[in-house]
């Protein structure tokens, strides 16, 4: 393994650490989201509320210096106050920009499907060009620019599902559920002890890199190498949603490249710069899940899509050598 | 009531992926909803049935079709609970009738009788308790777009219990024994008891499978329009139903359930008192001059038409000599086989029949060794072909070839394919195709602990992983060494 490699490995393990200070007992997500903002995508993370999700993401952005914006989504929310807009300056007679929240690196959008879908196709299509466009004027964001969007599941009250396609352009779903009752009592025991913090401040958090360095380690998860048979797996593996019996939609060629390029971050943090084929199987739930469609029978039968997921990784063959 | 158990998922949809949905609720319960029926149904029915066999009258059957409302009442209650994960015994139905059970249903039973919507709308008056204006403004909004159909499933659902009942009387007419009298023209003629009894055991028979089904889909159509027009607060209103569910008296109904038995207690059994009255008048019925059984007519047809044509054909002639054989036959008793030879043949079934029982018992009890069945070893795992017959027998041989040309990589996949196989057939553990290397040495560590042989497989997985994946080849000595340690192992790894 080259120094670089090993270099960016023991960083994105260092942030790692740090975050797994705050956010107890969710060492998956804190993972998950790591190799997101690594491989430059956005996440969606669905749970209920008080898990910690807003303390991620402030975690996330102090630990890496970013900048970190948050926007509560409402029913009343309109796309101007996602992405800013022309302001008539009296002084000077003529129209000002005021730019919105969305121009920063760290974007936590809470509760994305209480807003209505102009002002989501908004907030995506920011997600999709990465840049802005105010009274005709272009205004590229600055990299790394990474949407943390989080939902509440959808059977609870005022909430508006997200559209499949726009679902698809999110590198990531992640379910965060409840800490198990060991590391729920340790976090107790952490705050009663005054270690941990009972309000969303992350101030006792080490700043570990910046922007620059999370760009660096995104350039090194691009010089991971992914053998051919490890890219025909995947193939096989999102080709194999298509045509699975019980989904009546399959993963996209987006998520075949999400999935690849994803395994070659998770290869990074893993501490190697190749990836197995495990790396695949680690990231495929979280590319996957939020781009499939359960057919009705399925459904009736007791099936999810997680259920599905885990039946094709274990009846798709493994890559040949 | 937990949301959670909730066993189907509420969505939108289409009026047809509703009725699919019913569809598959009745298949999932079905069982279950038909109990409900026969505990609910039973005693009436056998109550007029006998008294429509007895005075060969339609009306009893027909009182007993009007009230189909009241006997899909506990099927809904049994539903809308069921869906909830919540199974509420006959019983416990039956005992709180009056609580689900009343409300509406004399409605339903006069002015509302003949509605084609009856199963939609049977829970706006049995599931959330509305009366009066307040029951019509619910069906009004019930019957508000997206229409559910709930027309077509009713015509639906009366044809294919109509063609249901149709169906096995005919199957009875074709396979019952003569001796029966149960020929096509003599039922739908001068009908005996036996054939009134019948008729109506075979509409019985249908309705145990319908009407659960049509409860399930009008339940469902019921739900999906709720869902279209409510949302989430469907959710809500059904928590309310399930709590009211679970505060149902359960000491109401026995007495009710009691009277019912006394009263029927005194009506005449639906026997077949009377069965030599229509013996003797079927054979009557046949001896008549006048009478002549379908099937002979056609037969007499297709004579005539034989003798009327010129060509010959291969398909006439067979037909022509299956005719003649009928005749030829037709003198015969067709029950006059030997009595052994039946006995025989019915023990045999019956054995057969105890023996699949017997079998299908054991094979769920835990821990049986009919249960056990032997893992098979996947023929792919890892990429690598795992199949024992396509190792060579000479693993030693085939290595140093392998490592003579130059091709650590086969070298090194011959040895893991070997391992493999050898930890297999030491230790089975469900493996599958989809598994990778670091699946399989998981498992074994799972299995086995930190052993030698699981170190050793630890090993060779890095060498094999940097080799295949990494492509940075491991050494010759490498492998050799590799190799060596295996043959140390390999006898000892039964211990392992």
């Amino acid at each position: 393994m080259t120094s670089q490699t090993e270099q960016a490995g023991a960083l994105a393990r260092r942030i790692e650490e740090q975050l797994n200070q705050v956010l107890v007992g969710q060492p998956a997500i804190t993972r998950q989201v790591l190799i997101a903002l690594i491989t430059g995508g956005h996440v969606l993370i669905e749970g209920v509320p008080g898990l910690g999700k807003t303390l991620l993401a402030r975690s996330l952005a102090r630990v890496l210096e970013l900048d970190f914006q948050r926007i509560q989504f409402t029913p009343d929310l309109m796309p101007s106050d996602v992405t800013g807009h022309a302001l008539f300056d009296s002084q000077s007679g003529d129209f000002r920009v005021r730019k919105g929240p969305a121009f920063t690196n760290l974007l936590l959008a809470d509760e994305i499907n209480r807003a209505p879908a102009k002002t989501q196709a908004a907030l995506l299509e920011v997600m999709q060009e990465r840049q802005i466009t105010i009274e005709g004027e272009s205004f590229p964001l600055a990299p790394p620019f990474v949407v943390l969007a989080t939902q509440n599941p959808l059977d609870q009250e005022g909430t508006y599902p997200l559209p499949e396609a726009e679902l698809d352009r999110f590198l990531f779903k992640i379910l965060i559920d409840y800490p198990d009752q060991e590391h729920e009592s340790r976090m107790v025991e952490m705050v009663l002890d005054g270690r941990l913090p009972d309000s969303l401040d992350a101030a006792q958090l080490t700043p570990v890199t910046d922007a620059a360095g999370i760009l660096e380690l995104t350039r090194s998860a691009e010089q991971v190498l992914i053998d051919p048979a490890i890219v025909d797996y995947l193939l096989r593996l999102v080709r194999a949603t298509r045509e699975h019996p019980s989904l009546i939609q399959g993963g996209s060629p987006r998520a075949s490249i999400a999935l690849a390029r994803t395994a070659k971050t998770q290869a990074l943090l893993s501490g190697r710069d190749f990836v197995v084929p495990d790396d695949v199987k680690a990231v495929a739930a979280p590319v996957l899940r939020h781009r499939l469609r359960l057919g009705v029978d399925a459904e009736l039968e007791g099936q999810t899509v997680e259920s599905v997921l885990a039946q094709l990784l274990e009846q798709v063959e493994a890559p040949r050598q | 009531m937990d949301l959670n158990k909730l066993n189907a998922r509420l969505a939108p949809r289409s009026c047809w992926q509703a009725m699919d949905m019913g569809t598959r609720l009745y298949r999932h319960w079905w069982r279950s909803a038909a109990l409900v029926w026969l505990v609910f149904t039973g005693l009436p029915f056998v109550a007029l049935a006998g008294l429509a066999s007895a005075g060969q009258s339609v009306w009893p059957m027909l009182l007993f079709w009007w009230l189909k409302p009241l006997w899909e009442r506990p099927l809904l209650a049994f539903y809308s609970r069921a869906l909830f994960g919540d199974y509420p015994s006959p019983w416990a139905l039956l005992k709180g009738f009056r609580q689900y059970g009343l409300n509406g249903l004399l409605g339903q039973l006069t002015w509302r009788r003949l509605s084609p919507a009856r199963g939609m709308l049977t829970g706006v008056w049995q599931l959330e308790g509305n009366r009066g204006d307040a029951a019509s403004g619910r069906i009004a909004v019930l019957l508000r777009a997206p229409g559910q159909r709930p027309a077509t499933l009713t015509l639906t659902v009366l044809t294919l219990e109509h063609l249901m009942t149709v169906a096995l009387i005919l199957l009875a007419i074709t396979l019952a024994p003569w001796q029966f009298h149960l020929e096509f023209s003599v039922w739908f003629g001068e009908q005996s008891r036996l054939h009134w009894a019948l008729g109506n055991l075979f509409w019985y028979l249908v309705l145990t499978v319908t009407e659960p089904l049509y409860v399930a889909t009008s339940f469902a159509l019921y739900l999906n329009q709720r869902t279209h027009l409510e949302g989430w607060d469907l959710q809500l209103g059904l928590t309310r139903i399930g709590k009211r569910r679970a505060t149902l008296g359960l000491s109401r109904g026995a007495g009710a359930l009691a009277l019912m038995v006394l009263c029927l207690a005194g009506l005449p059994a639906p026997g077949n008192a009377d069965q030599p009255d229509s013996k003797q008048q079927a054979v009557e019925l046949l001896a008549s001059d006048t009478f002549t059984p379908m099937e002979l007519r056609e037969e007499r047809r297709l004579k005539e038409q034989f003798r009327d044509n010129d060509g010959d054909s291969w398909w006439r002639d067979l037909l022509q000599r299956l005719i003649d054989g009928q005749e030829e036959n037709a003198g015969r008793d067709p029950l006059s086989l030997p009595e052994g030879l039946i006995h025989a043949v019915g023990w045999t079934l019956l054995v057969a029949l105890l023996a699949v029982i017997v079998w299908a018992l054991l094979r769920r009890l835990p821990g049986s060794p009919i249960r056990r069945r032997p893992t098979a070893m996947p023929v792919q795992v890892a990429g690598l072909d795992t199949r024992a017959e396509n190792l060579p027998t000479d693993l030693a041989g085939a290595l140093d070839e392998a490592l003579r040309r130059g091709q650590v990589r086969e070298a090194l996949a011959l040895l893991l394919r070997d391992t493999l196989v050898t930890f297999f057939r030491q230790h089975p553990t469900p493996l599958t195709p989809g598994a990778t290397e670091q699946d399989c040495l998981r498992a074994y560590r799972r299995l086995l602990g930190d052993t030698p042989a699981v170190a050793y497989l630890d090993r060779l997985t890095e060498a094999w992983t940097r080799t295949a994946w990494a492509h940075r080849p491991t050494t010759p000595e490498q492998v050799q060494a590799l190799y060596d340690q295996w043959r140390e192992l390999r006898p000892a790894e039964g211990k392992a």
